[in-house]
């Protein structure tokens, strides 16, 4: 037995080190007043308090990162139809795949320059073509604008994730049994039919994973919105994490960064129980009508 | 099945695999041309392609340096990863006192995103005195729960005739791991070694907390500084853009079915 616990130590060590315990001191700092160069005293919800009530940055950053996850089921859905498109049986679908999901593993900052270069107001393809439609008669100034950082950030972040979600859609889809569709089938359900009483309520479990993938994701996304505008304009992009490392590595404020943890964190884990909530109620059950 | 056409499938998957793709193409292109932006309309076509920006990187930035730091963590991050989560995984596989507390532990941790413990994480690292070292900024990435699971997932189709009698020839359970489960698990190791190191190349937050000196800074920490040196108009960014996600890209393509099925595993299991 002993035998076992050594094996497990190293990673239980690592993880206690920097999962577990970062949980309880962050706790801890949240209701303090310490900087590294005073000695740390008990202020009880005083940081809560100046968070809640005192801080509008905190609740721009808060609402950005709500739009942020209320974005992701736009790209669960256009997955969804890439994902079916690459489920058919059809020559070259493994190139298809890789190429779409090729965006997935890449590194953040690099997805992050390429959107700003594609973005930009003088050269960037994106106003060239609006511009070459006729669409705006005027450059439009995507990362400086107030209106258009955020959509664009997210417009970025969506491209990037979206063979992921196709990938784990595509997993779901590739589970449901294939018999179930030539019953029907034979039973004369066409296709949209099969779509709609089939596939969609076998997948919704897997839907749901998207959705909290897509929503572990928007709380997650520092990366790209601090290399693409870092915050800005003014604190359009601010979401909650740049705004917590904003808070500690910049203002040196860490007993107030813990607190905005705190709540980043216990709204992160309201959020996915919520989402297990909802799909685990009825999980995998068909509608028969 | 009744038979479809095929072509409508074609053309709006190629559709989106332009969209995909196209992004990277115009980085592509700017990296052998350059751009002058006071120029419009930009040219869709590299004009006169070159490769000077690519030389370029290399006087711009310490080029090699950042490339050589990113090595060295994501080495230490990989080799660290093979062998603790073979080590845990193979743990799990056996029934002991205390194991379903290990599982909800491991499955708590797996809640607890590492953007949550960013100011105690760098509080800790102070502590133990590895800020601004390659340990330091490797060191909370050498065990991944996803990846114990999938060496778990992967030891557990092992009969267990096998290790009984490899136990009966006196293997220690060192030697069976080492000996014997992983030449058995070599989708397992391959998974683990490409998700590693994809998750360490492209970390950005963790190394910008923890360096300090411009010596220790990796590929991704560089990135972003050439871009608040040289704003965004000059090749030579794009060429480096180009240069940092080349590894990583042609590791993915070499490996894609052990990627996808480590994080499909675990996205499932999470």
């Amino acid at each position: 037995m002993a035998q076992v616990w050594c094996l497990l130590a190293p990673s239980l060590a690592i993880f206690l080190l920097y999962r577990i315990l970062p949980l309880l001191w962050n706790g801890v700092l949240s209701f303090e007043d310490w900087s590294p160069l005073k000695p740390a005293h008990w202020i009880g919800f005083e940081n809560y308090n100046e968070m809640l009530f005192d801080d509008d940055v905190f609740w721009q950053a808060l609402w950005n990162t709500l739009i942020f996850m209320a974005s992701a089921p736009i790209g669960i859905v256009i997955a969804l139809g890439l994902a079916l498109l690459v489920n058919a049986e059809i020559r070259g679908r493994d190139v298809y795949r890789t190429i779409i999901f090729l965006s997935y593993p890449m590194m953040t900052v690099a997805v992050a320059i390429i959107w700003r270069w594609m973005f930009d107001e003088r050269v960037g393809l994106i106003n060239y073509v609006a511009r070459s439609l006729g669409l705006v008669d005027r450059p439009i100034e995507f990362l400086n604008s107030f209106n258009w950082a955020l959509p664009s950030v997210i417009a970025a972040n969506t491209w990037q994730m979206l063979g992921f979600y196709m990938i784990i859609l595509l997993t779901g889809l590739q589970s449901i049994p294939g018999e179930l569709h030539e019953a029907a089938a034979i039973d004369g359900a066409g296709a949209r039919r099969r779509f709609w009483s089939i596939t969609l309520p076998l997948l919704r479990p897997t839907l749901f994973l998207c959705f909290v993938i897509g929503m572990l994701n928007s709380f997650t996304s520092f990366d790209l919105v601090y290399v693409m505008t870092g915050g800005g304009p003014g604190r359009a992009t601010e979401l909650l994490i740049t705004y917590i490392y904003k808070l500690g590595f910049s203002q040196t404020r860490f007993d107030y960064a813990a607190a905005v943890t705190v709540f980043f964190f216990l709204l992160l884990v309201s959020v996915t129980w919520l989402a297990n909530r909802i799909s685990g109620r009825d999980a995998g059950a068909m509608r028969m009508d | 099945m009744h038979r479809y056409p095929r072509w409508p499938i074609h053309l709006a998957l190629l559709a989106a695999s332009f969209l995909m793709l196209i992004p990277f193409y115009w980085v592509l292109k700017t990296s052998v041309s350059g751009e002058n932006i006071f120029a419009y309309p930009p040219s869709v076509v590299p004009k006169e392609p070159h490769l000077f920006y690519y030389v370029d990187v290399w006087y711009y930035i310490p080029f090699a340096r950042y490339f050589l730091n990113s090595v060295a963590v994501s080495a230490i991050a990989v080799a660290a990863n093979v062998v603790l989560n073979a080590m845990a995984g193979y743990a799990l596989t056996r029934d002991f006192a205390g194991k379903g507390l290990v599982l909800m532990l491991f499955l708590s941790c797996m809640m607890v995103p590492f953007q949550a413990t960013i100011i105690p994480a760098y509080l800790i690292t102070g502590r133990l005195g590895l800020l601004d070292s390659y340990l330091g900024l490797a060191l909370p990435q050498c065990s991944t729960i996803v990846c114990i699971f999938v060496f778990k997932a992967s030891f557990e189709a092992v009969p267990q005739s096998l290790i009984d009698a490899a136990r009966i020839d006196g293997l220690s359970e060192w030697g069976i791991i080492w000996r014997m489960m992983i030449p058995l698990a070599k989708a397992a190791v391959a998974t683990n070694v490409i998700l590693s190191f994809i998750w360490s190349w492209n970390n950005f937050l963790w190394p910008l907390i923890v360096t300090r000196s411009a010596d220790m800074q990796t590929l991704p920490l560089g990135l972003a500084r050439f871009l608040s040196y040289q704003e965004d108009t000059t090749g030579a960014l794009y060429a480096f853009c180009i240069m940092v996600l080349a590894p990583g890209i042609l590791l993915f393509l070499l490996a894609q079915k052990e990627f996808i099925q480590g994080l499909t595993s675990g996205a499932v299991k999470a």
